[in-house]
């Protein structure tokens, strides 16, 4: 991240965006930590967090983007959401039922309360997040036969 | 009322761009515009004149809230929405790829 990379916007763009990205990811890291107690939550969170990197992706080219969040990465992030999600719903069966709230509801309007609902926005906004990523790194590798062979 | 009609017309020049318009990227943007008028009308019909946002917090009673249900409903909406337009703009590439055009009365060759 730095003024070696000849692709991309320009230097405008770039300073810019290298000054704020890491406020928008830092921003929707918050909205989700407080999605119980405030407005906001995983799917709000998780689509700062994804357009913290498609911020990046689109001032630095897909390069720099890609190499701070591989397509490996992104796919196993997508699927770790989902199977934490579905996995703390399951750990409901250990005491009770399906999503059972077994953790300890903690003090109202503190940032640890609320037993497993910050947990499961964590689970979605990384599934959110990743997927969200997902969809635009397909839309932009999508590369057309006549393009390929120029 | 006058807000609900002005929401149908809202939805009525999102119909309008899908049954009129050839080129596909139009007819995809017609579709977003009639979604969101589908969201706003339910938004509207939620609100309550001087109502407050619907979150609970320690130091304010729970009267003339605003109907929260409608706004979950629109959340997921939202979600639902932004997976249909990328559906939507996936085909619409894959569609210029195979026929070079996006006018929809071009596209007639089965075959490519």
């Amino acid at each position: 991240m730095s003024r070696e990379h000849g692709k991309g916007m320009s230097l405008i763009v770039k300073t810019i965006t290298r000054l704020t990205v890491g406020l928008i990811l830092l921003y929707g890291i918050y909205i989700l930590s407080h999605g119980h107690i405030s407005p906001g939550g995983g799917f709000a969170g998780g689509v700062i967090v994804a357009l913290s990197f498609v911020h990046l992706m689109l001032a630095y080219g897909k390069d720099v983007a890609l190499s701070k969040l591989p397509k490996g990465v992104t796919t196993f992030f997508e699927s770790m959401g989902a199977i934490l999600f579905l996995s703390i719903a399951l750990l409901g069966f250990l005491t009770g039922y399906f999503f059972l709230n077994f953790l300890s509801k903690g003090k109202p309007f503190t940032l640890f309360s609320g037993g497993i609902i910050p947990l499961c926005n964590i689970a979605i906004s990384l599934k959110v997040g990743a997927g969200l990523f997902a969809i635009f790194v397909a839309l932009v590798l999508l590369k057309f036969d006549t393009e390929k062979k120029e | 009322m006058s807000l609900y009609l002005l929401c149908l017309v809202l939805f009525s020049i999102g119909i309008y761009c899908i049954v009129r318009k050839r080129n596909i990227i139009k007819i995809i943007v017609g579709v977003i515009i009639a979604e969101y008028a589908v969201n706003l009308f339910f938004i509207l019909i939620a609100y309550r004149m001087g109502g407050r946002s619907p979150i609970h917090s320690p130091d304010t009673i729970i009267s003339n809230m605003v109907d929260a249900l409608p706004q979950a409903v629109v959340l997921t909406s939202i979600v639902i929405g932004l997976a249909n337009t990328a559906l939507l703009i996936g085909i619409a590439m894959r569609i210029y790829q195979k026929y070079r055009t996006f006018d929809i009365t071009k596209i007639r060759d089965l075959r490519g």
